[in-house]
């Protein structure tokens, strides 16, 4: 197929005139594109926003004893921070942006199956993070249970957990609504001759994500429900003083919340599938190896949830499962790393700043893998649960991972989504400073975990503080390269459509059509006649 | 990658190793003295000898070759056995199965005072009101007070003399063909989907229509209540998995949109 680039030029989607003027042309828009943009300024909003917490929580810790808050600001600190990263960042994560935005584009589509659907997701994305701030900053104080809601306690707290829950039911179907959404456009809407073994692998990625998001999320959803009727009408469910169980309350938060965590994780190890393929200008190795893993990794990913339970009453057998089956989730994932190990042998890569976020990832995401075998083996785990090594692996994951695929994609799409280009030498100055920052912050709390300080307590005993200030000064490290990340994204300059429309040498669709793209994506629907990744001359 | 499946399987036989073994919960704790204490899982020994309502001297283990449904009660109760027994005559009677061939009935006296006469008397009241039903699989049994305290004992039944009546709580005892207790039914009336599951529990291992498969799928016994109830987290992953997989059907037997040229703004 041809490019673009000798065509007429379209208006962009930034620029296109729809009925509506101002803000309205955008949050009434079903544009794809824009939807996805609406949810990227939220979700980094949000982000920044926990953020802050965090900051706050980190420099509490900065010496044993009282700093700047009391026991009970800390409680409900964390769980805050908590609750904005997972539920208003992190698992919206790369779907909801990238996935919005690139999925038609790469499968050769004008828009998603369902546009207005595709809005009114991003409606109640906004609706139920409202309730979750009013949650925060009504009633008798934001909730104090961690992000968990565990039960009894989040029965008995006197903090306002019920409209925070509601607010989590609302965002649940948000996600619901997005995944059904993805599942039906990559089936119906490829361009001809896009077969499901045609597609990119970062569709491959959303398509396992799509499926976990539309399985899981009613679980919480209903435990979420369950709650609300067990805190205002006194039902029991999970009150063991009226005969509930609250050990049924953890099987069924986990039954969503480990799925959760490859929501968050599949799209980023999609995207960084594309950014090591396109900077190491070879065909992906493996392909069908990647596409399968991603599927695998949704699926075995339903079955392991226990391994959150290990000390929380289960049989011998139980665990013993449990802990079989979270290890076998380590094969899939495995496979995708040599496969992008393998992408780059004897490839021609370019240093260009997504590549070298690819590599962070990389290294990041295996230590907070091999550390999750520690968590996943039933003997270490009772050794340290609870502890903050459980919070060093969950960043090295979420945000070391998840987190920080999100930024790579950002660098790498961001010339495609905004015909803009920032600049590369800041770009990976402070990618080096944020790794640095990341893992002075969170490398620390694996000793700190094994030595035995316990996760969610305001204070600490002497012998831990070293460590805790080294995590602190890593912090500030942290945040002071995403300042300097985002202002050198924002300061992006405009380039010529030759520099822009394809940067990268890209081969997916999305590289073939010009930066930013039109309205309607394509201006004729493209036919694929070619492998995924194929290197054909333009 | 050649052959995913084989990755596949063996989480699901990991699974269904897991859901398969049963922890019993055969904790002997003491017994109440006036009330049911239940004695699932545990066999009834043999040995106890009861009267039958022809006069005949019986070992209860050895009459039990059906599941079969056992009741406590006296035949000159002014309370609760009346009730009891028309209630147990009216799932009979509605529940659809058939007596003396999928199941049997035993009605005990404790009253060790109570005559064969009696039994029998009452066993003819009671058959006029299940009529169609074959009365030959209804046996009412009494006894002497060692072989009824051997009987109460082996089966949690606790109850006390005061007055001149007995003190004592109505139930069925639901016991498998080998003389395993496998469930009790509480109070004086019941469901008939719930005496049929009860009595196909009992029967365990026997194949089940289709129609006892859903229902025992659909419901299961909730400890807290004594009753069986909806169990609505099955209930609900079945939907969402029966949805998923339709959604799935659908779209791969429709495959792609013809035209996908129109966009919205």
């Amino acid at each position: 197929m041809t490019g673009n680039t000798s065509t007429q030029r379209m208006p962009s989607y930034l620029e296109y005139q729809g009925k509506y003027t101002g803000i309205r042309a955008w949050i009434l828009s079903t544009d794809h594109k824009r939807i996805a943009l609406l949810y990227l300024y939220s979700q980094l909003f949000f982000f920044l926003a926990g953020l802050v917490m965090g900051l706050f929580m980190k420099l509490e810790l900065i010496a044993p004893g009282r700093q700047i808050m009391g026991p009970a600001t800390y409680n409900a600190l964390f769980t805050v921070h908590g609750l904005t990263m997972i539920f208003l960042f992190i698992i919206p994560g790369l779907a909801a942006s990238f996935g919005n935005f690139m999925i038609p584009i790469m499968i050769g589509a004008k828009d998603v199956a369902f546009p207005k659907l595709n809005l009114f997701s991003w409606y109640l994305f906004v609706f139920g993070a409202v309730i979750v701030l009013l949650g925060i900053f009504t009633g008798d104080g934001p909730p104090d249970t961690g992000w968990t809601f565990y039960a009894p306690y989040s029965l008995k707290t006197n903090t306002n957990v019920v409209l925070t829950v509601f607010g989590a039911f609302v965002l649940g179907f948000s996600s619901i609504l997005t995944g059904l959404n993805f599942i039906v456009t990559i089936h119906r809407m490829r361009a001809p001759g896009m077969g499901f073994f045609r597609m990119p692998l970062f569709i491959w990625s959303l398509y396992g994500t799509a499926w976990i998001q539309l399985l899981a999320t009613p679980v919480v959803g209903i435990t979420f429900l369950m709650v609300v009727a067990d805190r205002v009408l006194h039902i029991g469910f999970f009150d063991p003083a009226q005969g509930g169980d609250p050990v049924l309350y953890q099987h069924l938060f986990w039954i969503y919340s480990h799925p959760a965590v490859y929501i968050m994780i599949l799209p980023a190890m999609g995207a960084i599938t594309e950014i090591i393929t396109t900077f190491s200008h070879r065909t992906v190795f493996g392909y069908k190896a990647i596409a399968m893993s991603s599927l695998a990794i949704a699926f075995v990913g339903y079955l392991v949830w226990g391994h959150h339970m290990f000390t929380s009453g289960m049989s011998e057998t139980a665990r013993l499962v449990f802990s079989f089956l979270t290890f076998l989730v380590a094969i899939p994932s495995a496979i995708k790393v040599f496969n992008w190990t393998a992408t780059m042998y004897k490839g021609s890569i370019s240093l260009e700043p997504p590549f070298w976020w690819a590599m962070a990832f990389i290294f990041i995401f295996m230590i907070g893998g091999l550390t999750g075998l520690v968590l996943g083996s039933v003997s270490t785990d009772v050794h340290v649960h609870d502890t903050m090594f459980v919070v060093a692996h969950f960043h090295y994951i979420v945000f070391g991972g998840a987190g920080i695929a999100f930024f790579a994609a950002l660098h790498y799409w961001y010339p495609k989504m905004f015909g803009k280009m920032y600049n590369k030498k800041v770009a990976n100055r402070a990618l080096l400073l944020l790794f640095i920052g990341f893992n002075v912050l969170y490398m620390p709390m694996f000793f700190l975990g094994f030595m035995g300080m316990p996760r969610r307590y305001y204070d600490y005993l002497p012998q831990f503080a070293n460590l805790n200030l080294l995590s602190t000064i890593g912090s500030w490290i942290l945040a002071t390269a995403l300042i300097i990340i985002i202002v050198n994204l924002l300061r992006a300059k405009k380039g010529t459509p030759e520099e822009m429309d394809d940067p990268w040498g890209g081969r997916t669709l999305e590289w073939k059509i010009q930066s930013p793209p039109s309205l309607e994506n394509f201006e004729e629907i493209p036919v694929i006649d070619h492998e995924p990744y194929e290197l054909i001359e333009k | 990658m050649k052959k995913p499946i084989s990755w596949f399987t063996l989480p699901f036989v990991l699974i269904v190793l897991l859901f398969s073994t049963t922890n019993s919960m055969a904790g002997n704790a003491k017994d109440l003295e006036v009330g049911i204490t239940e004695h699932l899982d545990q066999y009834i020994p043999s040995g106890i000898m009861l009267t039958d309502h022809n006069g005949k001297l019986v070992d209860l283990k050895q009459i039990i070759t059906k599941p079969t449904v056992l009741c406590f009660v006296y035949y000159r109760c002014p309370g609760i056995c009346s009730p009891l027994m028309n209630g147990l005559a009216e799932v009979m009677t509605s529940s659809g199965l058939a007596l003396g061939k999928e199941y049997q009935a035993i009605t005990i006296s404790f009253d060790s005072r109570e005559s064969t006469d009696l039994a029998a008397k009452k066993r003819n009241t009671y058959l006029k009101k299940i009529k169609g039903q074959d009365g030959a699989g209804w046996t009412f049994l009494t006894g002497d007070s060692v072989n009824i305290a051997k009987a109460t004992q082996a089966l949690g039944f606790g109850f006390k003399f005061v007055n001149n009546e007995f003190m004592h709580e109505g139930s069925l005892i639901m016991i498998s063909p080998e003389g395993k207790i496998t469930r009790y039914l509480k109070g004086i009336s019941y469901q008939p989907f719930e005496f049929k599951l009860a009595v196909y529990e009992a029967a365990k291992g026997k194949s089940s229509p289709t129609m006892i498969k859903v229902l025992q799928f659909c419901y299961s016994y909730d400890r807290k209540s004594e009753r069986y109830s909806l169990d609505i987290t099955r209930l609900t992953a079945t939907i969402t998995l029966i949805f998923a997989l339709s959604l799935l059907t659908y779209l791969l037997l429709r495959g792609r949109r013809k035209n996908s040229n129109s966009v919205n703004q």
